[in-house]
This record gives C-alpha cells, structure tokens and sequence, in this order.
C-alpha cells in the first residue's frame, strides 16, 4: 500500500511543499524574535525597576534631608525663638500656621522643652497633651538632636522630623511632617514612570493608582499580606492587577508602625511589552500576508509546472485507451515544450506504426504480422513441425459457370471469411489462398504444441459451419447451390520462413508435409469422406477425437504409404 | 543728718549681730565616679541656716565676648547680681537667653556698652548669641551668696562662711543629677570641713552650632 504523499498528486505536493516552507520561515521568525526581544524586555524591566528602586531611595533621602534642612533652618529662626519663649498657645498656633504656609509642609508642631503640645498647624492636637514618647520626639528628647522617622499620624502616613529649638538650651521642639500620601505617590511615579504603593500587611496607605486601578489595588488590602508573603524582598515578581500584569519589588521601608512598612514598585509589564507586541502583529500580519501571496504564486507556479504535465497525462491516457489520433496543444520552449513535441512525435509515430500493423494484418496473418514486427523481416526459414491444412470447394468451377461473376465473389468471400475467422479462433494462420482454396499452418509462427488438434478442431468446425452457411445461401435464394468441400491435414515438418526477394518478401512454409495435406485434400473424393488426415496427424488427436482407419495409400510424389484417417463423424463422414 | 547716722548705725548693729565672731572654711573635691577631678563645677550652699543673715547686694558680674567666645563660658552668680555683657571683639553680638530662669536679649551691639542684666531668679540661664550659634555660655544663679568653681582638679574652697549647717551641692553642665540630688549638709564651725562630691557625668556630646571656626 503506497502513503498517501506517494498518492498525492504533483500540483498539490508542489503547493504544500512550497507553503509548508513559507509557514516554517515564518514561525522561526516569529519565534525567534519573541525569544530575543522578550529576554532583552525583562532584562530592560528589571534593570529599570531596579533604577527606579534606587531613584526612590534617593527620592525619600532627598524628601527627608530638605525636611531636615527646612526644620533646622526654621527652628533656627530668632523670632521662632523669641515667639515660642512666650509659651502663648494663641500666638503660637498661629505663628504655626504661618511657618507651615511658609515652608510648605503638611504637619507642623511646636512643643515646650518636654514634649508637650504647644501648637499644631493644623488644629488636631490639643495644647498640652504630652507628645514625650511620639516618635520622633521620643529620639529628639533623648538625643537633644535631630531625629527623624515615618509613623502614622491621625490614620496617615507621614514623614516627621523633630529638632530641637535652642535658646540657646533646649527651649522646646519643632515637629515637621510630609504626608506619604496619593499625592507623593503620583508625583514619585511621575518622576520614575513606575507605580508605587506604601502598605502594610494590612492596610494600603498610598498608591499612584488612579481611579479603576486604585479600587482594585486597594481592593486587595485583603491579599496584601498574602502577596509580601509569598515574594522575597527585593526579588523582582509578576503582578496582576485586573487585565494588567507589573514587574513588582517589595522592599521594606524603616517606620515606627505596628507592623512592617513595604514600598511597593509596579513597572507596568505589558506597557514595556507593548512596542513587543505591535512588532509581533505587525510580523504576523507581514508574514500572513506575505503567506497568502506566497500561496497564490505557489498556486499558480504549481499549476504552472503541473497544467502542461496533466495534459500530457491526459493526452496518455487517451494513448493508452487507443486513441493514437491525440496530439497536445502544448506550445513552449521550454523542456515542457520539448516534452510535449515528442510526446506529439512519438504517437504520431505509434499511429503509423499501428496502421502499417492494420494494413499488414489485412495482408497477412496477425501472427506473421506480430513475427515480422517483432523480429524483422529476413530471409531464411527454420525447419519446425506443424499441422498444414488445405479447404477446397468441390466442383467450383462447375457451378461458377452459371453464375455472374459479381455473385460468384460476394459467395465466395462469404465463404472464405467465415471459414477463415474459424481458422484464426484456432490459432491457425492462413498462409494463403489459391482460388477457392485455403491454406492455413497451425504451429507456426507462434509454437503451439497442440497444433494437430488444433487444426482438427478447426476442420470438425469448419465443415458444421458450412452446413449453416449453406442452409443460410439457400434461405436467401434457393437457386444457389449447396457448397461441400473436402478438407486434407498433414502433421509434419516443414521450413518455415520468409521466401521471395529482398524487396518483396512471403512468409509461407514449404515441405513435404505441405504436398502431402494438397494431396490428401485431393483424394478425400476417391474416399467419399470430407475430411483426410494423415497417420501422424492421427497420433496426435486420437485421444481427442473418434477417428476412423480408411486404409494405407503410396501418395504421389513419395515412396512410402501413408495411413488415411477421417473422424467419426455425421457432417464429416457423409460422401456428399 | 541725724537720719543718715541713725541708718549707718543700724547697719553696723545689723553687721555685728549677722557676723559671728568668727568665721569657717569647707574644703573638698568635685570627682567623677571613676576618680577624676571635675573642673568648672560650682559648689553652692543652697540655703542659708537659721539664724544667718547673708550678706546683701548689689552684687556685680561680667561675661565678656572675646574672640567669639563667652568669657568664663561658666559663671556663678548670686541671686540679685546684675550682670555686664560687654562686647571686646570688633563684630556685632547680640546675646540673649530664652531659659525660664531668665529670659532676656542684648540685641546687635558692638561698641557701646549694653544695659547690665539683672537675675532675680535662681537657676540655669543658658547664653548664647543669635548670630554665632557656637556661642555658648551658662549662667547659674545660686539662691545664696556663698559658692564657688572647682578648680583643674575638681577642688573647692569656700571660705567666709558663719557657723552653721549648710546644705552644700554642686552643679555641673554635664552632671547626671539635679543639684538639689546632691545635696550634703555640712557643719561649718572652727575648723575647716572637708567635703567631696562624686558626680555621674554624662559623656559630652556636640551639639549643633557647635561647630567653631567656619568664621563669620
């Protein structure tokens, strides 16, 4: 059993071929590319991440150090002094005021030399209250300098920073804050492009997530704890945030809360993938494209090759049904033209061959034809042994005297076919024929070794045929006379071969086996019997047929006797 | 004129009936835990025994600027002494204190001479000036006449005391513990009292603005 590609015809071989190459170029593109900028992508996302992890270091150092700075620079200030040496809480809830304005900062508080309110900005704490263990008071108190911290204040977030305000002893504390709010956060995400979030396991105090995102972000306060858990600081991890994906680094932040404070930076991964994934539909739409053309000029390069070889297919099949009269329409110059012309050529050259073969079976025996074809056409013979049969029609030319000739002809050609088509269904081939007489040879050209029978089969038949061609002639006409003939067979050999000259040769046998069948035709009259055949002959088909010794006679021409025999039959033996 | 007499007389009777006959010495020793002497720390009586009348004032101080320095950069005073800040170096100075003892300010001055300060209140008065935040200077108002600094080597002597218990403490910028902590009542008769104080003394730490020599 042949695979199906075997099967396949060329045209659709050609096609897949050619697409199957095309799709295998372009998805090692494709997949190569994805390869090479996916891996260049992450590593550009990493290493931005880790920039914008340093610049926000670099962001809340600065953001701690100006607040350091403003704070000292303000408590620093004569008239601060001079106010908070009043301890007057009025003046200095509004001399509060006007520093925060001054400065620009979220939360400002003034307290006496022990921690305990003076003044706060912004209203909330009440005058007196002691702030001693507050940090970054706390610190301030114990250093009697500087300190500073992130704590949560009043439910938010803020960078404080206590320094202490000398006159020229510690006279009291000023407390400045920055919120670590929304605000921050945008403003940090718009320095580093990257989203920020400051959270706890439990609660999420700032993002620059916006509107949806900042629902869904603070949505998953829940999940917070969960998410730090399952990522090591510093590492960076993918983070799904609704339909967008972030390259995320945890890192945990110094602040004086109950539990630990993590600064989260999301750089947005598929915003990094984006160009990635245009470049990627791009080369898929340039390589869909580029498939479809490739499939169409495969298609037509395929059809192109193959049209002119399914003609010539075509046109062979029609050869191999006999059609010799097919020529292709093919006109190129290339190896198809030339394909196609000898194709042309070459059953223009059957076609003549076949009829000089038609013309030839008309002349001679299909046999003597094939042999000639086959092995040329030399003189010279080869000494075979066959069985010669001769057909002769009694009294011809008796009764051809009474008739027209034209009638005459058609009789006898009706007589000859049908008693030659029984000659050929043997076998037998018609060597030719002499008037009314016909000689056939069986065993020769083609070798058949039951030649003998062969030739008494077709006799037995011939003579049967004769009595339905006859009662056939007289139903037409009664007028014309019933035809008998007299049948001799000879077994023997003979040479066989081709005889005459050079340029006109006759393929025929000779011998004596060929005298002796003329003459036993002859004497089948002395012996009243349709049918003689001689003893070797007899040999031959005495196991086939029921045969009958008619006696032994010296033949003319030859020495010894030879046995007569006739089968045993009605139609045969009548001596009509 | 007969009033003017009177009133001398009556300050000599005064005089004779505070002032003993005689008067006594307490020496001692200002050390650290670890042995050493502390300097610059004043040993004070903290209040006077019944029955002694100190001596009354006016009591006079000076605290020079000089060099961009405040000169001693430690000064006891009495309660009631009035003190001259005056200013030896070629820049303005303009010293103030905002401590509750004492809260005053010499605004910008440089050749003329500033009012002299007056402290009626015992306690810590820290010095400084608005423009060089290095300087610094302290002023400790003791609610008695008698005290004194410590020497190099941590030692004290007070002399001119009547006869009496006195309760004696000692300060130090750097001391751990309050003055009234470290209070010893000391017996002041004939022969000189000996008497040493161990303070605690807390490492000393910079402080900002403390930093001299940027120049100005």
């Amino acid at each position: 059993m042949r695979g199906w590609w075997a099967r396949s015809r060329l045209r659709t071989k050609i096609f897949l071929v050619f697409s199957g190459l095309i799709l295998a170029v372009l998805l090692l593109t494709l997949g190569a590319t994805q390869l090479v900028v996916s891996r260049q992508t992450q590593a550009t996302l990493r290493h931005e991440l880790w920039t914008t992890g340093q610049v926000f270091q670099g962001l809340v150092q600065e953001r701690t150090s100006r607040l350091l700075t403003n704070s000292t620079l303000l408590a620093g200030d004569f008239a601060l002094k001079r106010v908070l040496a009043t301890y007057d809480a009025t003046t200095l809830m509004s001399a509060a005021l006007s520093y925060q304005q001054r400065i620009g900062v979220d939360l400002l508080w003034i307290t006496d030399e022990h921690g305990a309110v003076l003044a706060d900005a912004r209203g909330h704490q009440r005058p007196g209250a002691s702030l001693a263990q507050v940090s970054p008071i706390k610190e301030a108190l114990t250093l009697g300098d500087a300190a500073s911290v992130i704590a949560e204040v009043e439910a938010g977030l803020f960078q404080l920073v206590a320094v202490p305000v000398h006159g020229p002893d510690v006279i009291g504390f000023l407390i400045l804050g920055q919120a670590i709010d929304d605000v921050f956060a945008e403003q940090l995400e718009h320095d580093t492009g990257s989203h920020v979030a400051f959270l706890t396991a439990t609660r999420v105090f700032a993002s620059s997530f916006s509107g949806a995102e900042r629902a869904k972000f603070v949505a998953l306060e829940q999940t917070a704890s969960a998410l730090l858990a399952e990522h090591a600081l510093q590492e960076p991890f993918l983070f799904r945030l609704g339909d967008e994906r972030f390259l995320s680094l945890v890192s945990v932040i110094e602040a004086h809360l109950s539990s630990p404070l993590y600064v989260v930076l999301l750089g947005s991964y598929d915003e990094a993938f984006a160009p990635f994934y245009m470049l990627r539909r791009r080369i898929l739409l340039i390589g869909a494209g580029g498939l479809v053309m490739a499939l169409l000029v495969g298609v037509g390069l395929a059809g192109g090759i193959t049209a002119p070889v399914q003609t010539l297919v075509a046109g062979m099949r029609e050869v191999l049904k006999g059609n010799l009269g097919y020529r292709s329409g093919i006109d190129r110059d290339d190896e198809i033209g030339f394909l196609a012309n000898a194709f042309n050529e070459m059953v223009g050259g059957l076609e003549e061959r076949e009829k000089i073969r038609d013309l030839m079976n008309k002349v001679v025996s299909p046999e003597i034809a094939h042999e000639m074809l086959q092995h040329g056409v030399t003189l010279g013979g080869e000494v075979r042994e066959v069985t010669v049969l001769f057909a002769d029609i009694r009294g011809f030319t008796s009764f051809s005297e009474g008739m027209p000739p034209q009638d005459l002809l058609r009789l006898l050609n009706a007589y000859l076919g049908r008693m030659s088509r029984i000659i050929e269904r043997e076998n037998g081939v018609i060597d030719k024929y002499i008037g009314d007489e016909v000689m056939a040879v069986f065993g020769t050209p083609l070798a058949q070794p039951d030649h003998a029978v062969r030739a008494v089969a077709a006799a037995v038949e011939m003579l049967r045929e004769l009595a339905g061609f006859n009662a056939e002639q007289q139903a037409v006409s009664p007028l014309v006379p019933r035809l008998r003939i007299g049948i001799g067979i000879a077994t023997g050999p003979v040479v066989a071969g081709n005889v005459g000259s050079p340029e006109r040769l006759n393929y025929t046998v000779l011998g004596d086996t060929v005298n002796l069948a003329s003459r036993l035709q002859s004497l089948t009259k002395d012996y009243g019997t349709a049918l003689l055949m001689s003893g070797l002959t007899y040999e031959q088909v005495a196991q086939r047929f029921p045969c009958r010794f008619l006696g032994q006679v010296v033949v003319r021409g030859r020495q010894e006797e030879t046995a007569l025999y006739t089968v045993q039959r009605d139609d045969v033996g009548g001596t009509e | 004129m007969v009033g003017r007499f009177l009133f001398f007389f009556l300050q000599c009777l005064a005089l004779c009936v505070a002032l003993p006959s005689f008067a006594g010495e307490i020496t001692g020793q200002v050390l650290r835990k670890d042995g050493a002497g502390i300097a610059q720390a004043v040993v004070f009586v903290q209040a006077l025994p019944v029955g002694v009348a100190a001596p009354t004032g006016p009591w006079k101080a000076e605290m020079d600027q000089m060099q961009r320095e405040f000169t001693p950069s430690v000064l006891p005073i009495a309660v009631g002494t009035e003190v001259r800040f005056p200013n030896r170096d070629q820049i303005h100075h303009h010293v103030y204190s905002f401590s509750r003892t004492k809260s005053f300010e010499l605004p910008l001055y440089k050749d003329e001479e500033a009012a002299p300060v007056l402290f009626d209140k015992s306690g810590i008065v820290k010095i400084g000036c608005n423009i060089h935040d290095w300087m610094t200077a302290t002023i400790f108002v003791v609610p008695t006449p008698y005290f004194v600094l410590s020497d190099e080597a941590g030692r004290f002597h007070l002399k001119d005391l009547p006869a009496g218990n006195y309760p004696l403490a000692v300060w130090h910028e750097s001391s751990l513990a309050k003055p009234e902590d470290t209070v010893q009542t000391v017996q002041v008769g004939t022969q000189t009292s000996e008497v040493s104080f161990a303070l605690e003394t807390a490492p000393p730490r910079p402080r900002p603005g403390s930093r001299k020599g940027g120049g100005y």
